[in-house]
């Protein structure tokens, strides 16, 4: 897929309280304020950080703004299925934000379920992978898994990776334009304890990205 | 995932310069830009009680003044008790001829307003003062939805809507600037979506407020009393007037020309879905007045904009607010408009680009965008089969294991009303436990079982937090003692305002100083008391039967330091002493032979506890990332399924610490 300068690209992150789904939008938009993007408007959720709830946020870039202001980036919000781009840390939470997504979605999914409270107490069903896979495949082919909580676990002995590898594999769809790797690199040992392994994190979710999406 | 630094963290390394660097562009979400504006504003006292979603306006101006000492020689963050408590604060400092920020969230208005009332009529003058009321369209982060746009109205409350976060920052300085000329307390609105929106902002140069002011006595404007009440109301419409004249200078507002002869006028987050979802549907001839001060109106500016109009689209998120004032305006002048608002668009929850679009579709009678449509009905199709998240107590919370210990001595509520109140507690209505019955405000419940308990026979038991107590919940409870109300008071005293993010409150310095609720409840004369632990959940049932066996008031504090913060503090313990070398015990609970009775699922509901299916079988499993190790579960399993490990059973013990 190939984007204009003055294309809005709109990036959909979804996830539970605690995943980082805040800490990668903002990775995000540091990163296209290094690739000098014009405008960049994107809303995220704050208050419930840390009680279980599914937390979602909205980016949103412009490489290049119009003159006309009737075709710029207004919203911090996305449209209705108008998302380039789904990351997700969890894959009912796919589901959950799913209004924004259409037939030119691409996603990319970590395939670690977390069930809520209630369907541990056997009072709601979480619905099976292969059930997400599905309904998913309703809107193309562009849909993407990855164990990345278990490639966390197993190479950094830790769980905390898990939004690194997910934008390693995000980039690798081609649905974050404008933005190269090294603006990542930069914006991770600004702002990141720990800087190396995280991007390490962030090379390892490019590596098993290419395998996955290619293939 | 804590990895970014400037986010919540103590113990930053690398230094976050964006509120301090003296020029350039940074992204900052609309909270930040406040703050920065504030300090390009020469603000030199801010006083705020948390709440979202304002509440990390305050977490910005600490991080400041702790990274930057030389910021604390003239600036002051107060957390004060509660928001009227915060209003007066920032009119005391602006009567000294300080600048002084007050942010709220939307109830928190509700508190203020009675301090407000009158700090509006006497004005900020010698200084300046702000407020910044952040909205909740949608509820996002709050126990209700209101329109406290029409406070502005009632308070005289000139109220600037920003859309960006660059018009965050820059409208909170002109703000400071009309409220020093006019002598009017401003409010500069935000909402959920944009205090909470990234975008870029461009700075400007800093100025240093005040270090010191005095207070010139002015008896007739400061004692809004009669005769001076009249006077100063008086006083306040022509403040208020010579603002609105002054409006057209200030570039609050701004029109998207258009030759159509249906237009818009629309403010703060709305014009940006109106704006995109104009160009969804390819109406580009639609002029738009983007209006951004919303109270006073420029009321020349809006007939002059609705003489060239057949139809005016009203968009705006809540009750009808501009609506009926611009109808107001239409009436007046007699120009012949039709006004669409409210028959068009709904009076409650957030707006988004897909509902405004497909409102404008049907005023414009076009047919809607298709890729969105067939994004919605597709949603639809699916959308019944997506379990529910709600947020829920952390893992090792002990107000969970309280509720738990209620569900117990109540036989499930059994002839019980619960009244709820606002805290993490508020969460007790939901599913699995279901422990909270009724909500209205910040100390509410209390005063809602002080009545309730002279009519009914049930037993009553109402909520409060620590830092509600301090907010408004001593009055209550006094009262309470003084009828000698029929009820039971548990006091959850977590040491922490958790709910808003734990912030370094006034709650802190007091605990510093040896403060105690139960010292308190003792002196106001409370007359059955008992400080309970929830982590000791048996122990906890008895009482709370004991309670409820008694008339009158009876009130169980339940002492037990909020669960995260007490696992980071013991985490951190932990570690140094292991960095030290020394051996520590490393305690873990497991389950073998469950039997699926649900106890720990359905009554204790912990999050750490999972169901899984193993070679086809079912069990609980405990997630030994998530546990935090406070045995609860351990107490409460009927059948001894859940077993205590310890790793260096001769290494240090290592306690949750005492509160």
């Amino acid at each position: 897929m190939k984007f204009n300068e003055t294309d809005i690209i709109n990036i959909v992150i979804a996830g539970t309280a605690g995943q980082g789904v805040i800490t990668l939008k903002r990775l995000i938009e540091f990163a296209s304020q290094k690739a000098n993007i014009e405008r960049n408007f994107g809303s995220e959720m704050h208050g419930l950080a840390q009680r279980e709830g599914a937390i979602m946020s909205h980016t949103r870039y412009q490489k290049k703004i119009f003159s006309n202001e009737r075709r710029n980036l207004h919203s911090s919000l996305i449209c209705y299925g108008d998302a380039d781009l789904y990351i997700c840390f969890e894959p009912v939470e796919t589901l959950r934000r799913g209004i924004f997504a259409s037939n030119k979605t691409s996603f990319v999914i970590n395939d670690r379920d977390i069930p809520n409270i209630l369907v541990t107490a056997d009072m709601e069903e979480y619905p099976s992978l292969e059930k997400i896979k599905e309904i998913l495949s309703g809107y193309n082919d562009q849909v993407f898994f990855m164990n990345a909580t278990e490639l966390s676990l197993s190479n950094f002995n830790s769980n905390q990776q898990v939004n690194l590898i997910m934008l390693g594999f995000a980039i690798i769809t081609g649905k974050l334009p404008f933005i190269e790797v090294d603006h990542y690199e930069e914006v991770i040992k600004e702002w990141l304890r720990d800087p190396d392994l995280n991007i390490k994190a962030l090379h390892l979710g490019m590596e098993k990205g290419k395998g996955i999406i290619s293939a | 995932m804590n990895n970014l630094i400037y986010v919540n963290l103590g113990n930053s390394m690398i230094k976050d310069t964006r509120f301090t660097q003296s020029e350039g562009k940074v992204l900052m979400l609309g909270n930040e830009a406040l703050v920065r504006g504030c300090l390009e504003a020469g603000v030199s006292y801010v006083s705020q009680y948390p709440g979202t979603p304002t509440s990390d306006i305050g977490e910005y101006f600490h991080q400041v003044i702790r990274d930057n000492p030389e910021f604390g020689e003239w600036l002051v963050h107060h957390w004060a008790v509660n928001e009227a408590v915060a209003s007066s604060a920032c009119a005391g400092a602006a009567w000294t001829g300080c600048r002084t920020f007050n942010p709220m969230k939307h109830v928190g208005l509700n508190v203020a307003s009675d301090a407000l009332s009158v700090i509006a009529l006497n004005g900020p003058n010698p200084g300046g003062m702000v407020v910044s009321v952040g909205s909740d369209p949608g509820s996002l982060g709050s126990h209700q939805e209101q329109n406290e746009r029409f406070y502005a109205w009632m308070l005289h409350l000139p109220t600037i809507e920003p859309h960006t976060p660059q018009e965050c920052k820059d409208w909170v300085k002109i703000a400071f600037d009309l409220s020093e000329k006019y002598d009017l307390v401003m409010n500069v609105r935000t909402s959920t979506r944009s205090a909470h929106s990234r975008g870029f902002v461009e700075l400007g140069p800093l100025v240093p407020g005040k270090k010191s002011g005095e207070f010139i006595r002015n008896i007739p404007k400061f004692n809004s009393l009669p005769p001076h009440a009249i006077n100063n109301h008086i006083r306040l419409y022509e403040r208020i007037e010579k603002l609105r004249e002054a409006l057209p200078k200030l570039g609050f507002n701004r029109i998207v020309p258009g030759e159509n002869k249906i237009g818009i006028i629309t403010s703060g987050m709305p014009f940006g879905y109106t704006m995109e979802a104009l160009n969804q549907l390819a109406l580009n001839d639609v002029p738009v007045l983007k209006l951004g001060m919303i109270y006073p109106l420029n009321y020349k500016q809006i007939s002059d904009y609705l003489q060239n109009l057949e139809k005016v689209v009203i968009i705006e998120e809540l009750e009808p607010f501009l609506e009926v004032k611009i109808a107001e305006i239409a009436h007046n002048q007699r120009i012949d408009v039709e006004i669409l608002g409210q028959k068009f668009f709904p009076k409650s929850n957030e707006f988004s680009t897909g509902l405004v679009a497909t409102s404008l579709a049907q005023i414009f009678n076009k047919k809607p965008n298709e890729q969105m449509t067939k994004a919605v009905d597709y949603f639809n199709s699916y959308k019944e089969i997506i379990p529910s998240r709600f947020p829920t107590f952390c893992a090792g919370c002990p107000e969970r294991a309280t509720l738990y210990s209620i569900l117990k001595a109540t036989n499930n509520l059994a002839n019980t009303v619960i009244s709820g109140d606002i805290g993490c507690y508020v969460m007790s209505f939901f599913p699995p436990q279901q422990c909270s019955d009724l909500v209205i405000c910040m100390s509410g419940g209390l005063s809602a079982a002080i009545g309730m308990s002279t009519k009914t026979d049930q037993n009553v038991i109402a909520f409060i937090g620590d830092s509600t107590f301090f907010h408004t919940g001593m009055a209550p409870l006094a009262e309470a003692v003084g009828y000698n109300s029929n009820l039971l008071l548990v006091i959850f005293e977590n040491s922490w305002t958790a709910m808003t993010g734990h912030q370094d409150d006034v709650l802190r310095f007091l605990i510093n100083k040896g403060f105690s609720i139960e010292k308190i409840c003792r002196a106001i004369g409370v007359p059955w008391l008992k400080v309970e632990d929830s982590y000791n959940p048996k122990k906890l049932t008895n009482t709370i039967e004991e309670a409820l066996k008694i008339d009158g008031l009876k009130v169980i504090i339940i002492k037990r330091e909020c669960g995260l913060q007490a696992h980071r503090w013991r985490m951190s313990q932990i570690k140094s002493l292991q960095e030290d070398g020394e051996k520590v015990q490393d305690v873990s609970y497991f389950i073998g032979g469950c039997s699926l009775c649900h106890e720990c699922s359905r009554i204790l509901s912990c999050p750490a506890i999972r169901r899984v299916t193993t070679d086809g079988i079912e069990e609980m499993q405990i997630d030994q990332d998530r546990c935090i190790k406070c045995g609860v579960c351990y107490e409460i399993c009927p059948n001894g399924a859940i077993r205590k490990s310890i790793i260096n059973v001769f290494g240090e013990e290592v306690p949750f610490r005492e509160i």
